[in-house]
């Protein structure tokens, strides 16, 4: 039996993303369900299921619980995920499982924090390379994201020739993209000179290359049944397929450096949506790093093995391409809203509604990566029947 | 509640924990101790509770040869841990340890801008440092092998 087409998006609620001063992270977290609410055409009273991810940056062992006091809801299903940044994609489709089984009807997903202004991403930033015993590679001075995906940069870009200009041609295309979008945090144009200009954070990564800081912002999905979406305000991004694959070993695994999970989760979501790679006219994402892209463009089959830097030089991910991605800007320049932004995007290009919308787009996949190469969540968004 | 990054991570120091007390302890004997399984053989790095092939809780050690090569590795230019902000530029480095797992690991003792992806590489021990609960322990750290 396949959850395929069964369930749909049917509101998309997101803040300003940013600096946000003075704004709390329930505020931000409260804003967008309810825009997602108001979105989708619907009232409090319609909502019977919670899905939260904890703030980064404020992790707390009972948010879903929280929120939804503060909310003031009474829920048939409650949920709390984390899973780094396969969260948003995962929760989705855990949501969607909710809605098909009939635990709930109608479920909100989101996510929010003012990890920008407010407290910012220590914890996350100090545990980063902890508990990984008994290495604990912290002593090594290993902390931070960048540190952690250019080792399986470098070995990716050594064993297939992948060029600093291919690295730095898809933080191009997001920010073309960006600059359309009046929502992002940086719309200037970025050119490849520019780009090989950028200082390294840590080789082969420069600044230009990994996710801004963090951001503030909330972004909340609402998720129903195709039946139900179908009648309401907007049209629905009908959830066609989804996948969520992990392969727990980090980087002590030799595969993981060229290769993520996100192989496994991505035929899942073709395989229960019986969509093909071709199939799909525009892609979300989860652009933390931009070497994470063109990793992920193989695993998902839009390009062989070795092939996605070419393909991304050539121009392939802005708008007009043979795969346009991350429309929105993505990571790399609208906001750091841990793939939630990449989400909601996704969505928007469903409806027609993205700044940079691609014509006919009728099938769109979200990727969702946490934990450095770990767990991996893929979400096959389409019209659906007419 | 701590509220600097400093704070927070108040030394950078490895945490000594029932599971890998036998390879922080080799250490101190300046021995890289790699995780062997008495069921099925898997050999393993990092150390963990349980064989990762089999699941096996009977776990013994071999002392490693101090050999290995360069898998992947990074030049930080900009540490985010305070602790290591004076030290930059400075070399991450994955180490194919000759018994097959992989470590992490600095790879010193040469300019950052020669380290290269399969170089070979030999083990020395850093100075004595201890946890935050007083156990004492040494990094295991490479550099270029002669010849
Ligand atoms: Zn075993």
């Amino acid at each position: 039996m396949s959850i395929s087409g069964k369930t749909a998006i049917a509101g998309v609620g997101v803040t300003a993303f940013g600096k946000l001063p003075g704004r709390s992270a329930w505020s931000l977290q409260t804003e967008a369900v309810k825009r997602a609410i108001d979105d989708a055409g619907l009232t409090k009273a319609d909502i019977d299921g919670l899905l939260t991810a904890p703030p980064l940056a404020e992790p707390l062992l009972l948010h879903a619980e929280q929120l939804g006091g503060k909310l003031g809801l009474r829920t048939n299903y409650l949920s709390q995920k984390f899973i780094g940044g396969a969260t948003a994609v995962a929760l989705v489709a855990e949501a969607a499982l909710a809605v098909e089984a009939g635990l709930c009807e109608v479920a909100v997903c989101v996510y929010g924090e003012n990890a920008k202004t407010g407290l910012p991403m220590l914890f996350g930033r100090a545990q980063m390379g902890r508990g990984q015993a008994p290495s604990d590679d912290i002593a090594y001075g290993l902390a931070g994201g960048p540190i952690m995906e250019a080792r399986a940069a470098k070995r990716y870009m050594n064993e297939f020739g992948v060029t600093e200009e291919m690295l730095g041609s898809v933080a191009v295309a997001f920010r073309e993209h960006a600059s359309r979008n009046p929502g992002a945090t940086y719309r200037d144009p970025l050119t490849i000179e520019q780009y090989l200009q950028n200082r390294y954070v840590s080789e082969p990564l420069r600044v230009l290359d990994c996710t801004i800081g963090a951001s503030d912002g909330a972004v909340a999905v609402v998720v129903t049944s195709s039946e139900r979406a179908r009648d309401l305000a907007k049209p629905p991004a009908v959830i066609a397929g989804a996948g969520v694959a992990a392969n727990l070993q980090g980087l002590s695994d030799p595969d993981h450096y060229t290769s993520y999970p996100g192989a496994r989760s991505a035929a899942t979501a073709y395989r229960m949506a019986g969509l093909e790679p071709e199939d799909v006219d525009v892609a979300q994402f989860y652009d933390c790093f931009t070497s994470t892209v063109l990793i992920t463009m193989e695993d998902y089959g839009f390009c062989k093995r070795g092939e996605a830097g070419p393909f991304a030089l050539e121009g392939n991910l802005k708008r007009g391409g043979a795969l346009p991605s991350n429309t929105s800007g993505g990571m790399l320049s609208e906001a750091n809203l841990v793939g939630w932004n990449v989400l909601a995007e996704g969505v928007r290009q469903i409806r027609g509604e993205s700044t940079s919308q691609v014509d006919d787009a009728e099938v769109c996949v979200v990727a969702g990566q946490g934990g450095f190469h770990a767990a991996h969540a893929t979400l096959l968004l389409t019209k659906g029947a007419a | 509640m701590p509220h600097t990054l400093t704070e927070l991570v108040a030394g950078a120091a490895p945490i000594v924990v029932e599971e890998t007390r036998g390879y922080w302890e080799g250490t101190l004997a300046e021995e890289l101790r790699v995780q062997t399984c008495n069921e099925c053989g898997n050999v393993q790095m990092p150390w963990g509770p349980c064989c990762t092939r089999c699941l096996s809780q009977d776990l013994g050690s071999i002392v490693a040869s101090g050999r290995g090569r360069v898998f992947s590795f990074t030049v930080v230019r900009q540490a985010i841990h305070p602790n290591f902000s004076a030290q930059v530029p400075y070399v991450i480095a994955d180490i194919e340890l000759e018994e097959g797992p992989i470590m992490t690991s600095n790879v010193t003792d040469c300019p950052v801008e020669d380290v290269r992806i399969g170089m070979p590489v030999q083990l020395w021990f850093d100075n004595e440092m201890e946890d935050a609960f007083h156990t004492k322990l040494r990094l295991p750290k490479f550099r270029p092998a002669k010849g």
